[in-house]
């Protein structure tokens, strides 16, 4: 763990502390308030991802620093897109999924700026990555709802909004596709770099994984409906670990040694 | 056993529990895979074993779209199942299997995937198969016009001093840099791409010289305090090494931008085509695609091309376009849009 003594880090911890400030306040019913703190807290997510884009001179998903940084920037204007054209709630865990995924950018994963290896210089670098950022945020969100669905704690209730394990089943339903994009330009991109659209990697096995997974939770919900809600709010939180398998343990692990492993 | 108990929800109960089970196999050998590593995870998912799983799960999709009516009825749910049978398709078609299989029924000769090295200047036609480690020899041959590695500006000069500290300075040919009042400064006097010591009488000269190489280094000047001047040459190839009166450690790096191998496609001493290939901008030719794989990294003499079949691979692209429109169509515009437009 080392703080980064730099105006980068400075921008993080800003936005870690907006973001957390904005949860407690909102916990304790400070409802406007805490939703002028998240505001800020993106605000800064966002200058730090434009400054480390600036500063970098490539789009910032190289490494896990910068997507930690990307995910710690998506995740408001992602619960917006949630709440008013998905019905979904989540404020709250949106507050706390910003804070969470900002502290590996500003405590982990170094900030030393890197040239592109030859094969991220593609065009498809940035759509991949960042389709996946999305995606994963989805998936968050979901697994959050799931979780709230199995504890059976539901803390604001609005009439107009869906229930945890629906919600959890909109977000899938919005990231899957998300996921399935991110395997498909990957692959095409794995055929233009290396020449082959499948390497068996471990990176990309575990991608498969987690698609799978979720391919599976469509199958069963399609079979039982909402018969066995818990049973589907586990598929969602087995996805999120398989995810976080995915995105940590692969890349940090020297057990899985593979064409990823520049992405640390 | 099923939601509604009639026959359509059972053929409905069935057909999705055989997926989940096909599903559910296909993870927990992916996860497995993943602990094997990239080529233990290529034999293993090529092996015996799995060609019957692969065999299972493409009846199962077409068992799928046969059986239910659903499938068939929903566009989207019926593209991402035919995206997914077209990528398995495709994925046989392409084997090294599907490749020896054709050349032994209809004597087709063309192989899944090798390597061939090129010299500068050089033409080429073999290739050493990567399944059968034979030598294949392509209808045409390939010349290497030049082979060069680009780096990314500024380059830098490493300088470690006592305690700890460090620089890392942009190398700018005659410009001084101050380091501290202890150390004084350095000036980056010559580049070398091809360093070498040239003996003139009793004098040694260093030069940038052609042929065989490269050598690339720099020429420095350090300055002390008291304006001492010395000279030293700092090289990329061999580590920072300094004598024991020696107060700077210094290192010579510079970052690979791209690898650039210039090709001609040469048929009856004709130049058929012809491109730059770099890492991730391949030369696509006569049912093959050639890549820059690697290259002599002593003298930059030579590069090393994998070149791959292009067979099986319009399959596998057009199943991946169904399946992205297949699960756009299915969730977003049917699941998200649709539902939302229906509500309002």
């Amino acid at each position: 763990m080392a703080i980064k003594y730099t105006f980068q880090g400075l921008l993080i911890y800003a936005a870690i502390a907006g973001y957390l400030l904005a949860f407690i306040v909102s916990l304790f019913g400070g409802k406007k308030s805490g939703r002028f703190l998240h505001l800020f807290g993106f605000i800064i997510a966002l200058l730090a991802f434009a400054y480390r884009w600036y500063h970098v001179g490539h789009v910032p998903l190289q490494n896990l620093f910068e997507v930690f940084l990307a995910l710690g920037m998506s995740v408001y204007p992602l619960g917006l897109f949630c709440r008013y054209v998905l019905r979904t709630p989540g404020r709250l865990a949106d507050m706390l999924i910003g804070a969470v995924v900002l502290l590996p950018a500003g405590f982990v994963f170094s900030a030393r700026p890197q040239h592109l290896p030859p094969a991220l210089q593609s065009w498809l670098f940035g759509p991949h990555v960042a389709v996946y950022v999305l995606a994963y945020i989805f998936m968050a969100k979901a697994a959050c709802h799931a979780i709230a669905h199995i504890v059976g704690n539901t803390p604001f209730v609005d009439e107009n909004l869906l229930s945890p394990e629906q919600s959890a089943h909109q977000m899938i339903c919005v990231g899957f596709p998300l996921l399935t994009l991110g395997l498909v330009l990957g692959s095409c991109w794995g055929k233009l770099a290396w020449g082959d659209y499948w390497g068996w990697d471990p990176k990309e096995l575990w991608s498969l994984a987690s698609w799978l997974l979720y391919a599976g939770y469509f199958h069963f919900r399609s079979i039982y409906r909402r018969r066995f809600a818990r049973i589907n709010c586990l598929w969602a939180i087995a996805g999120i670990t398989i995810i976080i398998v995915t995105m940590l343990w692969v890349n940090l692990s020297r057990l899985f040694a593979g064409l990823h492993s520049y992405a640390v | 056993m099923s939601t509604d108990g009639t026959n359509k929800g059972r053929h409905r109960w069935i057909v999705c529990w055989a997926g989940l089970i096909l599903i559910g196999a296909l993870f927990f050998l992916s996860i497995y895979g993943a602990f094997l590593g990239s080529s233990r995870a290529k034999s293993f998912f090529n092996s015996p074993t799995m060609i019957v799983i692969w065999m299972t799960l493409t009846a199962g999709l077409i068992f799928s779209l046969v059986v239910s009516r659903r499938l068939l009825r929903n566009v989207g749910l019926l593209l991402m199942h035919l995206g997914a049978l077209s990528v398995l398709a495709g994925a046989v078609w392409g084997s090294a299997g599907a490749h020896n299989l054709r050349e032994k029924l209809f004597g087709i000769r063309k192989f899944q995937s090798g390597q061939m090295i090129i010299y500068e200047q050089q033409a080429e036609k073999h290739v050493v198969s990567e399944s059968s480690a034979r030598i294949t020899e392509l209808p045409f041959s390939i010349r290497l016009k030049d082979f060069r590695i680009e780096y990314y500006k500024p380059e830098y000069l490493q300088i470690q001093g006592p305690g700890a500290r460090s620089w890392a300075v942009p190398v700018e040919i005659g410009s001084e840099v101050f380091l501290d009042s202890d150390l004084g400064s350095i000036t980056v006097l010559r580049s070398f791409e091809n360093f070498r010591i040239k003996i003139e009488g009793e004098k040694r000269i260093a030069v940038d010289a052609n042929g065989l190489g490269p050598n690339p280094a720099l020429e420095v000047q350090l300055k002390d305090p008291n304006g001492n001047v010395t000279t030293k040459y700092v090289f990329e190839r061999f580590s920072a090494h300094a004598r024991p009166e020696d107060k700077l450690l210094l290192g010579y790096y510079r970052t690979i931008q791209d690898y650039i191998s210039e090709l001609q496609i040469i048929k009856d001493g004709r130049i058929l085509a012809e491109k730059s290939i770099e890492v991730n901008h391949p030369l696509h030719f006569g049912g093959y695609h050639f890549y820059q794989h690697s290259y002599d990294s002593e003298n930059e003499q030579y590069t090393v091309l994998m070149v791959v079949s292009d067979s099986g691979l319009a399959l596998v692209y057009a199943g991946y376009v169904m399946l992205c429109i297949g699960v756009f169509q299915h969730f977003w515009l049917r699941g998200i849009i649709g539902k939302k437009l229906k509500a309002n």
